[in-house]
């Protein structure tokens, strides 16, 4: 019980440095939201007087209130109220509403990928780490190879292959807006697996061989302990022992990179919806950080940092779980 | 029934009468792809080294622009009528120093942060593992926009890059080798080093981080291929070493240029090609690397199989006995 | 793995392939093409928009949340002002106007006959209350400036100024959406509305919203006739994040209407007959430099003759071909775009713009201001190189390659040039606080093709800062009293030969000075597929500035395209 609870108290510390973290680097980011938009404006063929900027300030509720002392305490306090202010690109939606149309599209695509390419890839290490010599062993290095490449290089080869040369698959959005609409209908889900099927190969295709080549090495290293020799010595099914006594504890590491990577599905988006323009978080990160939209920033980072934590603090328990090794201490 | 361990114990890994000398046993048995990863790894390397001095200046702009390969131009020509393959020159060098770079300090301090508060447990280990967790949620992407603004313009490039892509990429390592450490060091051998009065840097030295290097190893491997992909995504991004050159830097500058879009293949394509060569040697000599820490991983490939003078026939019982 | 969980293994990939294709068979069923139900067509657009839309009609905002067809295509202004073409105003919501001697005030004539879109008569109350609207927000009022507004009956508005103001009339006249009275009347917080149920005037209105996607319907009640109705059924939205996906789009014939930079452009409109292009004239693309050591600014670049030697030492041609594939035009030394305001430049030397390099020149400029030629072969001047750095938006791939190639073309001419590629806020936060040497950026119109507000936005004292604090529009800090003064003068007159003698009195000025160094005229390319729709502005018939995304201008092509024959 004691372990859970320490566990738990850590994390909220760590939350809160991360929330101090996100309230700091958009403010010392450089320029300023009305120098972009006037910026903007100018080329889009708006006209920008002197006073431009300062209606911009008003229209925006930009224009310096206090010190950061006093935004930070202001800050924190709308935190708890779970109020995380007003878009500036988007302006005056909500940082909440902004988010929530875009986050379920990257959770959907990034965290599936995800999830099946380390199902897949720790299945293939487990096979490979116990079959070592089969021809298992010749697929390491290939999938290793797709591991080593851009993601994004991989992904657009992909794209002018899949989408421009053989038109099998669609090069961009989330599902077909010209026939359906967001809702729980077949043709929406429908829609949006076959829009997301390109993306989700291309990140199982890149990531896979790092869990398997990571939970092969670790397979390999746990058959040679003596508990292995003596579950065998005593006659046990050899996928018992496979999964049972070597894959469990084979697995440890691995999953400690499944928890980081998963926490990380938010931020490591950007790339993916860039070439797919897919509409998920990633692209609201990188529009919230061209036009210093400070508010969307935090909003972001936050749902980053709440994520990444999380992930963490399951896994760390699912490991006490695991492994009671970890439960005792000195 | 047999499986992989008994069948390794009883096979002699060498013809009888061939005893290996100590040193040749500590150096990884010679195998097709630790031969075929040394060679693509050294190669790039000395490319890396040597190539800048030997071709042309890659910032000769010409109006040669979109040439396709040729004599003039073994890889043709970029939007600006820059010669491809000196740029790739420069750029395998650029990337490579992040790439080794980044992977030393980031093994160093998960590490540190890693094993030593794995280890010693307590209010250290505490305050080491909240660092790491703190250090994992910062996001990368504006952190190197932030610094980018504030580091004066001749400071900036691949220093910047380098610094920004350690600080973003220990934490995740030392979760994992802490993750590690705490299940070895409850185990016997350590305890009992322990309960003899052995030095904490002489057992965590000789005892726990020999369990620890297939992990490390791996990890460093991944670390140098993290580095060189993460200064790629960032240059993919525009927040790249701008000014010198990476293979990130020439696949932004292509990717912006729209090269793939006008079918200029050969300025795209052969950056990446560049990166996934050296990834796939660097885990071929990953692989032979687990060989010396553990030896059970020597012997029973296939190749090593088939030196046991076997039959097809006897091969394949062995290989179906495995399947029950 | 033992063989039977191979196979396994093989057999449910199998299967999930089949289901993914078997999936997409169902869902792409007329996901190309048009969406012909019953005879009516729909195209689509992209105008630039990436990632999700937040459902915001508010046309009266300009922060950029409010959804881009509110400002022409939903909502109307008074009068259209062609950015694309030197013509007169096109009447929409107005019939007529006149100021009177000392433009202190505007008489505006309202159009009979127009209506809302919830049955509602569009009268000049209307008007009256926007005008109104403005004054009383000051969040909304981009212009700064104050005005009384009165409906002096139906037909009849009557604007009042404090001081001149003919300068206001295109942005009053062509730059501000109107609004029902009888809605916004009720709404506290103009500037916070989102306005999801927009009422306007425009040739279409809102037909359905999704944040992936929105569709416009025709108006059938629009005060247009013939050829001013709108003779679309239906424009749908989409947004992409990429040019690779636009011209992937473009390729595959899913979009109709879009305005991206294509190196290609001419070969794809040769592969694909469907397609066609227009190339307009836009902004002048300049090297904006800090040029007054007066302000605050610091470098060699404080110094007009290396300025000059700039100006000549430019291969212009060689930038034209190689940055944006010889779509660009010529510039002038005017810092006016020839074609659109060819007749406002007075001295027809500064018409046009040396086209190649004329290094001798420029080297013979710096000599005689006292530079020697060093041994590294740059120009040095009491111990310090002719060292310059420019600063240029990464990712802006025609500005990077005019930088790039800028480089080696001042190389020639003794002037070492180091690039600075550096994200957009820290681009534009460099020249808006003077802490910048050079900076490639374009020179923008203002409201109307006017030179006025080219002159006054960048030139004029007023609208600068020293170094150090924040300018408006005048990054360069240059301040000339003569040019000012001009400036004033032009301003306080509605005579065409009066303002064009103060026009020459500036150009004369900025010869000598050049404290923007002009390279060429970017031209905004737009791509159009006539296989569903034709009537888009040609290059013999700019009557629109054609690109998607430009305010006013997008409702005037919208009304003017029809349903090709098929």
């Amino acid at each position: 019980m004691r372990f859970y609870l320490q566990k738990v108290l850590f994390y909220v510390v760590a939350l809160w440095f991360a929330v101090t973290l996100n309230f700091l680097i958009p403010r010392l980011m450089p320029g300023n939201p009305v120098d972009i938009l006037i910026s903007k404006m100018g080329a889009a063929g708006q006209p920008v007087t002197p006073a431009t900027r300062r209606a911009l300030e008003i229209q925006l509720g930009t224009g310096g209130k206090g010190n950061w002392f006093t935004q930070y305490g202001q800050y924190l306090n709308d935190l708890i109220h779970g109020q995380l202010g007003a878009s500036l690109v988007n302006h005056p939606a909500p940082v909440t509403e902004v988010i929530g149309q875009a986050l379920p599209w990257t959770i959907a695509l990034i965290g599936l990928s995800t999830v099946i390419a380390f199902l897949l890839g720790v299945g293939l290490g487990v096979f490979a780490g116990w079959r070592r010599g089969s021809w298992l062993d010749n697929l390491v290095p290939a999938t290793t190879m797709f591991q080593a490449v851009p993601y994004f290089w991989l992904a657009l080869i992909l794209v002018l292959f899949f989408t421009r040369w053989h038109q099998w698959f669609p090069y961009a959005g989330g599902y077909d807006v010209t026939t359906t609409g967001p809702s729980l209908s077949t043709q929406f889900i429908g829609s949006a697996i076959y829009y997301g099927f390109l993306p989700a190969c291309t990140i199982v295709l890149s990531s896979i061989g790092g869990w398997m080549l990571g939970m092969r090495n670790m397979m390999v290293a746990t058959l040679s302990e003596d508990y292995v020799l003596a579950a065998e010595a005593k006659g046990l099914r050899p996928r018992r022992v496979r999964l049972t006594y070597a894959a469990r504890n084979a697995v440890l590491p691995s999953l400690s990179g499944f928890a980081i990577s998963l926490g990380f599905i938010v931020a490591g988006s950007i790339v993916t919806e860039q070439v797919f323009s897919y509409p998920g978080v990633g692209q609201l990160l990188w529009t919230a950080v061209s036009n210093d939209d400070y508010a969307l920033m935090q909003g972001i980072f936050l749902v980053i940092s709440l994520s990444v934590l999380a992930a963490n603090l399951i896994v760390d328990l699912l490991y006490g779980l695991i492994d009671p090794r970890t439960r005792a201490r000195a | 029934m047999t499986s992989t361990v008994s069948l390794e114990e009883s096979v002699p890994s060498v013809a009888p009468g061939q005893a290996r000398t100590r040193t040749a046993a500590l150096l990884p048995s010679w195998s097709p792809k630790l031969a075929v990863g040394l060679t693509i790894a050294g190669i790039i390397i000395g490319w890396a080294i040597v190539g800048p001095f030997l071709v042309q200046d890659p910032n000769d702009i010409s109006t040669n622009w979109f040439a396709h390969p040729s004599a003039a131009h073994w890889l043709g020509t970029t939007q600006t009528g820059q010669d491809v393959w000196s740029q790739i020159a420069y750029g395998t060098r650029g990337s490579l120093l992040i790439g080794f770079g980044v992977a030393i300090i980031a093994t160093v301090l998960s590490g540190v942060f890693g094993i030593l508060g794995g280890y010693l447990g307590g209010a250290v280990e505490e305050a080491f593992a909240l660092f790491t967790n703190v250090v994992l949620v910062i996001p990368g992407l504006p952190l190197v926009i932030v610094i980018g603004n504030y580091v004066p313009q001749n400071h900036r490039g691949l220093f910047l890059i380098a610094v920004v892509l350690a600080i973003t990429s220990w934490a995740g390592s030392a979760r994992v080798l802490r993750a590690v450490t705490l299940s070895v060091r409850n185990r016997d051998y350590v305890a009992a080093s322990r309960v003899s009065g052995e030095k904490t840097w002489r057992i965590l030295l000789v005892e726990i981080l020999p369990n620890l290097i297939p992990v490390m190893a791996s990890q460093f491997v991944f670390a140098i291929i993290f580095a060189i992909l993460g200064e790629a995504g960032l240059s993919f991004l525009g927040l790249g070493a701008n000014g010198t050159f990476t293979l990130g830097t020439i696949l932004f500058q292509a990717y912006n240029d729209l090269a793939l879009t006008q079918g200029a293949w050969w300025w795209f394509v052969p950056p990446g090609l560049m990166i996934a060569l050296f990834g796939a040697a660097l885990s071929m000599i990953n692989f032979s690397i687990d060989e010396i820490i553990n030896p059970k991983l020597r012997n029973s490939t296939r190749a090593a199989r088939k030196k046991w003078g076997l039959t097809a026939a006897q091969i394949n019982q062995l290989e179906q006995e495995n399947v029950k | 793995m033992s063989l039977s969980n191979k196979r396994l293994l093989v057999r449910a990939t199998a299967l999930a392939a089949v289901a993914a294709l078997a999936l997409a068979g169902c869902s792409s069923k007329g996901s190309t093409g048009n969406n012909s139900s019953g005879g009516s067509t729909t195209i689509t657009l992209f105008n630039g928009s990436v990632g999700n839309f937040t459902e915001n009609f508010n046309p009266l905002l300009s922060t950029g949340a409010e959804l881009q067809p509110s400002q022409g295509v939903i909502y109307e202004t008074l009068y259209y002002y062609n950015m694309a073409r030197a013509q007169k105003p096109v009447p929409v919501l107005a019939t007529g106007y006149s100021w009177n001697s000392d433009g202190t005030q505007l008489t505006i004539t309202t159009r009979q006959g127009a209506k809302w879109t919830d049955g509602q008569a569009f009268t000049a109350q209307d008007v009256a209350f926007t005008f109104t609207l403005f004054q009383n927000n000051e969040g909304l009022n981009t212009t700064g400036a104050k005005w009384t507004a009165k409906a002096t009956d139906d037909h009849t508005v009557v604007l009042t100024f404090p001081s001149t103001s003919f300068t206001l009339e295109p942005q009053l006249l062509g730059n501000m959406a109107m609004v029902p009275e009888h809605i916004w009347s009720k709404i506290s917080d103009p500037a916070k509305e989102t306005n999801i149920n927009p009422v306007g005037t425009g040739p279409y209105k809102l037909k359905s919203f999704s944040a992936q996607s929105y569709v416009l319907t025709r108006n059938t009640d629009y005060w247009g006739t013939g050829d001013q109705a709108p003779k679309i059924d239906n424009v749908r939205y989409i947004s992409l994040a990429n040019a690779d996906a636009a011209t992937s789009a473009l390729e595959s014939g899913q979009i109709d209407w879009m305005g991206s930079y294509l190196p290609t452009l001419k070969d794809i409109v040769k592969q694909h007959p469907t397609l066609s292009y227009v190339n307009t004239p836009d902004s002048l693309t300049s090297v904006f430099t800090c040029s007054n050591a007066a302000m605050g600014c610091k470098g060699p670049q404080t110094d007009p003759a290396v300025r000059q030697a700039i100006l000549y030492a430019m291969d212009r041609a060689q930038l034209n071909t190689q940055a944006v594939a010889g779509f660009a035009g010529p510039g002038s030394m005017a810092m006016l775009v020839p074609s659109v305001n060819g007749e406002n430049i007075v001295d027809q030397a500064n018409a046009s713009l040396p086209q190649s390099a004329d290094v001798a020149k420029a080297k013979s400029l710096l000599e005689a201001d006292g530079w020697t030629m060093g041994s590294g072969g740059y120009y040095t001047k009491g111990g310090q190189e002719l060292d310059l750095t420019i600063n240029v938006v990464t990712g802006w791939t025609d500005y990077d390659t005019d930088c790039t190639l800028l480089q080696g073309q001042l190389k020639a001419a003794g002037i070492k040039l180091s690039v600075n590629q550096v994200a957009q806020n820290a681009w534009s936060q460099a020249e808006v606080s003077g802490n910048f040497q050079l900076s490639l950026n374009s020179i923008n119109p203002g409201a109307s093709p006017s030179p006025y507000f080219i002159y006054n936005n960048y030139l004029s004292s007023t609208n600068t800062a020293k170094a150090g604090d924040n300018a408006t529009t005048n990054v360069s800090r240059y301040s000339n009293a003569a040019v000012d003064a001009a400036i004033k003068d032009a301003s306080a007159t509605n005579d065409a030969a009066k303002q064009k003698a103060d026009y020459g009195i500036i150009q004369a000025q900025i010869a000598k000075d050049m404290p923007y160094i002009p390279i060429y005229v970017n031209q905004a390319l737009t791509q159009f597929n006539n296989s569903r729709a034709t009537g888009w502005p040609t290059p013999d018939n700019l009557y629109a500035f054609p690109e998607p995304w430009k305010s006013w201008d997008n409702g005037i092509v919208l009304k003017a395209i029809r349903p090709a024959k098929s």
